[in-house]
Parts: structure tokens; sequence; C-alpha cells
């Protein structure tokens, strides 16, 4: 390899992960902003224009308090956890295509961390690392409350993981293959000619379950428990205070980006959009532009739900989780391959 | 590099074994796993390496977790040393066992791995996994479900048995 090609390398895999934790400053003003909206309220217009420097203020606090860590504690596991949070958070990005592909002296790079094979599951292990990091942080701290965190997090995590993977099996089955860049070019081009090929159309109730378990996964209001304020204080994290506090807080707004910029991929055709075809380095970056765009629009909803829905009860989570969703899941995953079979009988 | 990941598997592996507390011996055992899952994918076998992270440390050893801290399991008390023919034993055993790893890793030699890796994986691909799963292996593919329907039963009805019939 030259010194080129590794960076290349460095580029595709690090860029992501460097501007995902820059997105969150805006994106948690944008999140108050909102709720405020919502809620008939200015919200935060004090500090900057329309009040903009708010959360880099934040971030500077949360970087300058001083830290306090409880003298019961499991030190080595409850320092490790809030970093586990955020490293999970961000590798999932690294399969996700966010762009066509650019060229470089005649090679052509496309605009993904890892282009790997197994692309999906690779995202759903990562998933399953971020567990972790919540049980962890419950455990570790000695207390009660974070400990019923951690174990309702635990079962929430495991539960609508089934639902969450059954559901992008449709999509699997569909696009017949893992890999996250072939999902993308299923997806390309029109039915009739002005309908696009995304997902969403044929398997709508695939991408409802997925959208919904999307929400438990990401610990987000309706089904925040694992830190549910009126019940738990603040839930597993309620010993954190300081950098590793804004560690989970970092990690819960790029898990958000993290689970939009899947659905985008799964459902919404990713960075293509029908009658696009990207060339150069403007069709690399128009590509970008159309997937941030798709995925905002996810993150949007994620903000507006959070400010509408009350919480669930637990018992009424576990009932949708198992009782509503992964039979549905089932459901879809019949239908898609139901669709599948037509599809290749049609095709002889 | 892969001995790097064969190493760290070895020394979480024990840690697992030695750990006084049942939470870091699940925690060393998730390490070690993943461990494994680095040394899977050195064998050009990501599948396989992406699947034993979801099942193992994904699913099993959370709910081991998940079990351990609702029954909040203290740290193991070090029992006593039982009678010394069984340290005797446990020794002769330890030692049969090593020469009996080490003359097997002998006759194969340690080219093992490249051998794999010139091959036409087919636990590599996805695809060509599920095909031989699903037309070679299939009679054993649906035994092994129902094997693991049972022993889901079977735990089911365990639970179930001294909990009083209501009415």
């Amino acid at each position: 390899m030259t010194l080129l090609d590794w960076t290349i390398l460095v580029l595709r895999v690090a860029l992501p992960a460097l501007i995902l934790p820059a997105i969150v400053t805006p994106l948690v003003w944008v999140e108050r902003r909102v709720a405020a909206f919502i809620q008939d309220r200015p919200g935060p217009n004090r500090v900057g224009p329309f009040g903009l420097l708010q959360s880099p203020a934040d971030i500077l606090k949360l970087f300058m308090k001083e830290e306090v860590v409880p003298t019961s504690v499991d030190r080595l596991l409850f320092f490790l956890a809030p970093g586990l949070a955020v490293f999970a958070a961000l590798s999932t990005f690294a399969v996700i295509p966010y762009g066509s592909s650019i060229t470089i002296h005649g090679e052509e790079v496309p605009l993904i961390g890892a282009n790997v094979s197994i692309g999906l599951l690779y995202v759903f292990a990562i998933t399953s690392i971020s567990v972790y990091a919540i049980v962890l942080a419950g455990w570790s701290s000695n207390n009660k409350f974070s400990l019923m965190g951690g174990i309702r997090s635990s079962a929430q995590i495991i539960s609508y993981e089934l639902a969450m993977t059954s559901a992008a099996a449709g999509v699997i089955l569909a696009a017949g293959s893992f890999r996250l860049n072939d999902v993308v070019g299923m997806q390309a081009g029109t039915w009739l000619g002005f309908v696009p090929r995304w997902n969403v159309l044929v398997q709508p109730l695939g991408f409802l379950i997925f959208f919904v378990s999307a929400f438990a996964e990401t610990n987000r209001l309706p089904f925040d428990l694992p830190e549910a304020e009126a019940e738990l204080v603040a839930g597993y994290h309620t010993e954190y205070s300081a950098m590793h506090f804004g560690s989970y807080f970092l990690a819960e707004y790029i898990n958000v980006i993290v689970a939009s910029a899947m659905t985008t991929t799964l459902y919404f055709g990713g960075w293509s959009l029908p009658g696009f075809h990207p060339s150069g380095i403007l069709g690399a970056v128009a590509s970008i532009a159309i997937f941030a765009a798709k995925t905002a629009f996810f993150v949007l909803i994620f903000i507006w739900v959070r400010w509408t829905l009350p919480r669930f009860r637990y018992d009424q989570l576990m009932t949708l989780g198992w009782k509503t969703l992964l039979p549905l899941s089932l459901v879809n995953l019949f239908w898609a391959a139901a669709i599948e079979m037509w599809r290749m009988g049609a095709g002889h | 590099m892969f001995e790097v990941f064969a190493a760290v598997a070895i020394v979480f592996a024990a840690l697992m074994v030695l750990s006084r507390n049942p939470v870091r011996s699940v925690l060393s055992l998730v390490v070690a796993f993943f461990a494994l899952a680095g040394c899977y994918v050195l064998l050009f076998s990501p599948f396989i390496a992406v699947i034993q992270v979801i099942v193992y440390a994904g699913a099993i050893l959370v709910l081991f977790l998940f079990v351990l801290m609702l029954l909040n399991v203290g740290p193991e008390r070090p029992e006593k040393t039982g009678r010394p023919i069984q340290t005797l034993l446990s020794g002769i055993a330890i030692v049969l066992f090593a020469g009996f790893l080490l003359s097997t890793l002998r006759h194969s030699g340690s080219a093992a791995p490249r051998a794999l890796a010139g091959e036409p994986n087919v636990l590599g691909r996805p695809e060509a996994l599920a095909r031989e799963l699903f037309s070679g292996y299939l009679l054993h593919f649906e035994a092994v479900s129902i094997l693991l329907l049972s022993a889901l039963v079977g735990a089911f009805v365990l639970a179930r048995r001294d909990r009083e019939p209501r009415g």
C-alpha cells in the first residue's frame, strides 16, 4: 500500500468518527429549540445568535466540572463503561454508506468506512456491545437506582433487538446481501417512472417495526425506562458526573443519528434519489447531502416523538415488544419472502 | 496478529476462571469471545466472527450478566482445599491434557490456519454457508432447532412447576 492508499483509508475511517461528535453539538441545540417550540416557550436563546452557542458552553462546562466518584464503585468498570458507550456508538457508522463514490488517481473509492460483506450483521454485533456500556454503568455504580436502570436496559435492548433484526432480515432477503451498499443499490431507480424503488413502499410494516425498535434500542422516549427520572433518579448514569456523564449524553445522540442513518439506508434508498446519477466530485458531494438530508429528517422525527408521547410502563414496553412487534416482524418476513418468490417467478 | 488475538483470548479465558467476582468472570469471557472473533476474521470468516459476537457476547452473556445482577451475587469465598488426592488427580489431568494438546498440535503443525485461508472458504461467505446449511445439512439443522425448542419448553415447565395452580 502506498502513502496515498493509507491516507484514503484513514480519512474514510476517521472522518465519520470526527464529524459525528461535531454534529451532536448543534443537534442538542435543535432538540432543545424544537422541544421549546412544541411546549410553546422560547427555549435557549441567550448565548450567541438564536442561542446557538448554548451547546458549546454546556460542553465546556461538562469538561470543566469537578468529577465526583462515589467511594464504593468498581473503579475499573465504572470508568470503562462510558468509553465503551461512545466507542460502540461511533463504530456502528463504519459500515453505513454515506455517499456514492469518488475517483482518486483512477481508483474508485466508495464513500463508506468499510465496505464489508457482513455490513448489517456488524451493526447488530456492535449494538450488542452498547448493552454492556449501560449494564456495566448500572452495576459498577453500586447504587440501586443505577442497577435497576442497567437491568431494565439489558432486558429492553435484548427484547427489541429480536424484532429489529427480524424486520431488517426482510430487507436483507430482498437485497440478497448483507452489504449495505448493495441495499442502497437495489433501491435505485423507479417503478412506473416516478415511484422510487424504496424498501419502505414494499415493506411498510418492516419499516414501522424497525423504526419503533430503534427508539427502544437508543433508550429514547417513549422507551427511556433505563433512565426514567420519575422512578430511578437518572437510571444507569445516576452516579456519573462531568464528562463521564457527558459521554453517555454524547453516545445517546450519536445513536440517534446512527439509527436514523440506518433507517435511511435500509428503507429510504440511502444516498440515492430517483433520477440522480452522481458523477465526479460534485455528484459525490450531492449524494452526501441527500444522505444527510434524509438522516436529518428522521432525527427530527426522533425529537418530535420525544416531546409528544409520554413514557410507557415497563409491562407495556415488554408486551409491545414480544407480543406485537415480534409476531408482526415475522409476518413482514413472510411478506418479503412471498414478494421475492413472485419476483423470481416473474423473471423466468 | 493472529497470535495477539489468540494470546488475548487465552489470557482472558484464564481470568474468567481465576476471577473471584462473578461479574468480572463474565466480562473476561466477553473479551475472550471478542478476541476469538478477531481470530475468525483473520481466518477469512467474518460471518462466523460476527455471529459469534451477536450470539455469545450479545445475547447469552448479557443474559448471564442480567441474572447475576438480578440475584446480586457477591464475590466467591475461596473454598477450603479438599482432600490431597483431589489436588493430585487434577494435577495429573492437567498434565495429561496439556501433553495431548501439544502432541496434536505437533502432528497437525501450526499450518492449519494457513491451509484454511487458501481454500475457497465456505464458512466465510453467508450465501455459501446458507446453501450448505439448507441443502446438505437441512435435516441436522431442523433437528437442532427442535432440540432447542424442547430445551426451551423444558426450562419453562421446570420454572412453572413449583408455582401453585390458580383458582
